[in-house]
């Protein structure tokens, strides 16, 4: 009996065992007779293993990744070339940046310069003295907002794309390495008393650190000077920014002075503005500053000419020169003499109305507005709830995209502010050393942008601190079954409704305030140190 | 609570564990993972990770879903290992469970629909033209080998997933009719096509 040839497809159903098996019977059969169906048999075999070997022989990628080591996060080629490229940007926009002619008033506004920098770092201390822990925690929001936006951003960016997600926090970590790599030229100096002589010529930024900072040469960079006297007698033709207990210029210093001292006296010429904390700061009559003044302290006492506004929170003022520009101070005491003119508005806000004197020979221009500082309740003010309730959705959102985003780590830590004492001790210690550590990091300049980046998970870690803790309390008082996303989110929720509540206690929410960021804190660290051992022991 | 915790991180070894784990047969340690034995399934993750990567790796297109895919299926083995009755080998399941992740990591990024549609009617039907290339010789170097694997890599999905499921995960042609949510005949269709294929896209060489 001749039989008719099997197609391929049914040859390639034998190889597989997938025919049924009265047909199989029947194609063994045809096989011993016909020898090319035999060989048609054979090489489909002899295919089939060759795909088998093939793929089982696994592609080294997934070889390496058998290992399957803990930290699944690797430095491949892709990332290396994104962090370059990102490098490569973050120089190119801060070049841009730094040659782009923005407006000399808002150039301090320019976080690449390098008093754009310390800007930052000088108003965040600045405020911090002002408003203490309420003026952090706006900051805090701040951050919080940036965060979500560059969060929203960047998953809509990389939506479909969980994995890239996941890693999110790496990238944020290696864009904010590349933006703050670029650094400047810098000359230390360092002893019992260090001085520029009249002519000498620094070229560089100035560091110096020593009990008397004198200058009586021409810096061209910057004098950042610590010390526990700092006297420019020459010229500095970048900023100053001084950190002494006594700060004196009777020279020339072309851009602004950024200061914490105990005493500033200008009796020279200031290009720009003051920024400062002091404690008395006296500009002479023959003193001018160019700009502006914006100073909290003690006392402030100004003989000589302003050119533009005068910010003042003191206690004291005394004023008998000119301000060109408005007025503004806030605090117990101000005096105008004959001799005093302001150019534009003067605004007071004062405890008693008496407390402020001007002469009657005292020039202002513009208006005069003195209030008295009332205390009012905001809690009647529709603004305040309309604060607080985009405050909440704020932070609602915020802990969405976290536990979206790392939801391992989030819910960890909501758990480990459970630990209570230990997490709020670890939280106390964070809480104080992270300063004084971005401040020595920052010192020591080689650390800056450490600091800054230390600044930022700090702001950022403030701000989440009331999230986990929220969490914390909402879990223990729902008592969920489960550990759903959902179940956190509802927690967080109630958690966070009653912190806030809490929160506008007199006094104690104050301390309930601290406490919540101490913890939350705390859980933070405690969180980080375990998701960085390599093994996990129990 | 620190067991449940170290899974939530994702299968993660314990070095002790490991140890004491190594010599046991793998029915024991099946057993003991029924159990929610954190180790037991650190052993299993330890043991099969590397296989199971390789299938999702195959089947999906990029490493990282391939790394959620394969953290995934051991995710859900504490639960999943449940259903594990000793009829079929456990490797074999294993990678049943896998293949089923990884379909629905496909059906999830075509949007809830099949994730290998029937596109042509008839598709069962195949005409085999004499001009057809021959079935791919014996490959003996690791070259070659390597060159099969890149090319199967580059094929479609409709071609590349039934042709892994089959020669990797050695699913028989129901078995990866019911993971694709096909007919019997079309899965044959789409591996005997995958195959041609694939011939025709590696150079003619001389058996």
């Amino acid at each position: 009996v001749i039989m008719e040839c099997y197609s391929e497809q049914t040859c390639a159903l034998a190889v597989d065992g997938e025919l049924a098996a009265d047909e199989a019977q029947r194609l063994r059969d045809h096989l011993t007779t016909c020898a090319r169906c035999r060989a048609l048999v054979d090489a489909l075999r002899a295919e089939n293993r060759v795909l088998s070997e093939s793929l089982n022989e696994l592609p080294e990628e997934a070889v390496s990744q058998a290992g399957f080591s803990p930290q699944r996060w690797s430095w491949g080629w892709g990332d290396l070339a994104i962090m370059a490229a990102v490098l490569v940007l973050g120089s190119i926009i801060s070049r841009w940046f730094n040659e782009l002619s923005i407006p000399a008033a808002l150039e301090w506004f320019n976080p690449f310069s390098l008093s754009g920098r310390t800007n930052l770092i000088f108003n965040l201390s600045y405020d911090f003295a002002q408003g203490g822990t309420a003026m952090l925690a706006d900051y805090a929001a701040v951050v919080g907002w940036i965060c979500l936006l560059s969060l929203l951003g960047g998953s809509a960016l990389l939506l479909g794309r969980r994995a890239w997600l996941r890693r999110g926090g790496m990238r944020l970590l290696i864009m904010l390495i590349a933006l703050s790599l670029p650094s400047f030229a810098l000359e230390r100096r360092h002893g019992d008393f260090v001085t520029v002589a009249a002519n000498e010529t620094v070229d560089d930024t100035l560091l110096a650190s020593a009990n008397t900072v004198r200058v009586e040469g021409i810096v061209n960079g910057d004098l950042l000077a610590f010390g526990r006297t700092v006297e420019v007698r020459g010229t500095v033709k970048g900023d100053l920014i001084s950190c002494a207990q006594r700060t004196e210029v009777t020279g020339t210093v072309e851009g602004h002075i950024y200061t914490i001292t105990h005493s500033l006296d200008l009796e020279g010429q200031l290009g720009h503005s003051i920024y400062g904390l002091v404690q008395s700061l006296h500009v002479d009559d023959r003193g001018r500053v160019g700009e502006s003044i914006v100073v909290a302290g003690g006392d402030v006492s100004l003989e000589g000419i302003v050119q533009r506004s005068v910010n003042i929170f003191t206690s004291n003022g005394d004023v008998s020169g000119s301000i060109g520009r408005d007025l503004t101070m806030a605090g117990r005491n101000l005096t105008l003499t004959n001799t005093a003119r302001v150019g534009g508005n003067l605004s007071a806000r004062v405890r008693r109305l008496k407390e402020v004197h001007i002469a009657d020979g005292a020039t202002i221009v513009g208006k005069r507005d003195i209030q008295l500082r009332v205390r009012e309740s905001h809690f009647t003010s529709p603004r305040f709830y309309f604060h607080q309730a985009v405050w909440l959705a704020g932070a609602m959102l915020v802990g969405w995209l976290g536990l979206l985003l790392f939801p391992g780590f989030f819910q960890a830590t909501t758990q480990l502010v459970g630990s209570g004492w230990r997490s709020l001790g670890v939280g106390v210690g964070i809480l104080a050393g992270v300063p004084v550590a971005m401040v020595v990091a920052a010192i020591t300049l080689v650390g800056f942008p450490v600091s800054l980046m230390l600044l930022a998970v700090y702001l950022a870690a403030i701000y989440l601190a009331k999230v986990w803790v929220g969490a914390f309390v909402g879990r223990i008082l729902l008592k969920p079954s489960g550990a759903t996303k959902g179940d956190w989110l509802l927690g967080l929720l109630v958690g966070l409704l009653i912190l806030t509540i809490v929160g506008f206690i007199p006094y104690l929410g104050g301390l309930v305030h601290f406490g919540v960021v101490c913890l939350g804190l705390g859980a933070f660290t405690g969180q980080l140190y375990r998701a960085s051992r390599p093994v996990m022991t129990a | 609570m620190d067991a449940k915790r170290d899974m939530a991180n994702g299968p993660q070894l314990r070095e002790s564990g490991t140890r004491q784990m190594e010599g046991l047969d793998l029915e024991s340690v099946i057993a003991r993972a029924r159990g929610h034995d954190a180790e037991a399934l650190g052993e299993i993750y330890r043991r099969y990770a590397r296989r199971v990567f390789g299938l999702c790796r195959y089947m999906l297109d990029s490493m990282e879903s391939a790394e959620d895919a394969t953290s995934d299926v051991f995710l859900k083995l504490q639960r999943s290992i449940e259903s594990y009755d000793s009829s079929v080998p456990f490797p074999r399941w294993l990678l049943r469970v896998a293949g089923n992740q990884c379909v629905d990591a496909l059906r999830r990024r075509h949007r809830g629909q099949r994730a290998i549609a029937e596109v042509e009617d008839g598709a069962a039907v195949i005409e085999t033209a004499s001009s057809e290339p021959s079935p791919l010789g014996a490959v003996i170097s690791l070259e070659e080998r390597a060159k099969v694997r890149d090319t199967i890599a580059r094929l479609p999905e409709n071609y590349r997933v039934p042709l892994v499921l089959r020669y990797y995960s050695e699913l028989s042609y129901d078995e990866i009719a019911q993971q694709l949510n096909l007919e019997r005949n079309y899965v044959a269709a789409l591996i005997f096509r995958a195959k041609q294929e694939l011939r025709r896209r590696l150079p003619h060489r001389s058996k």
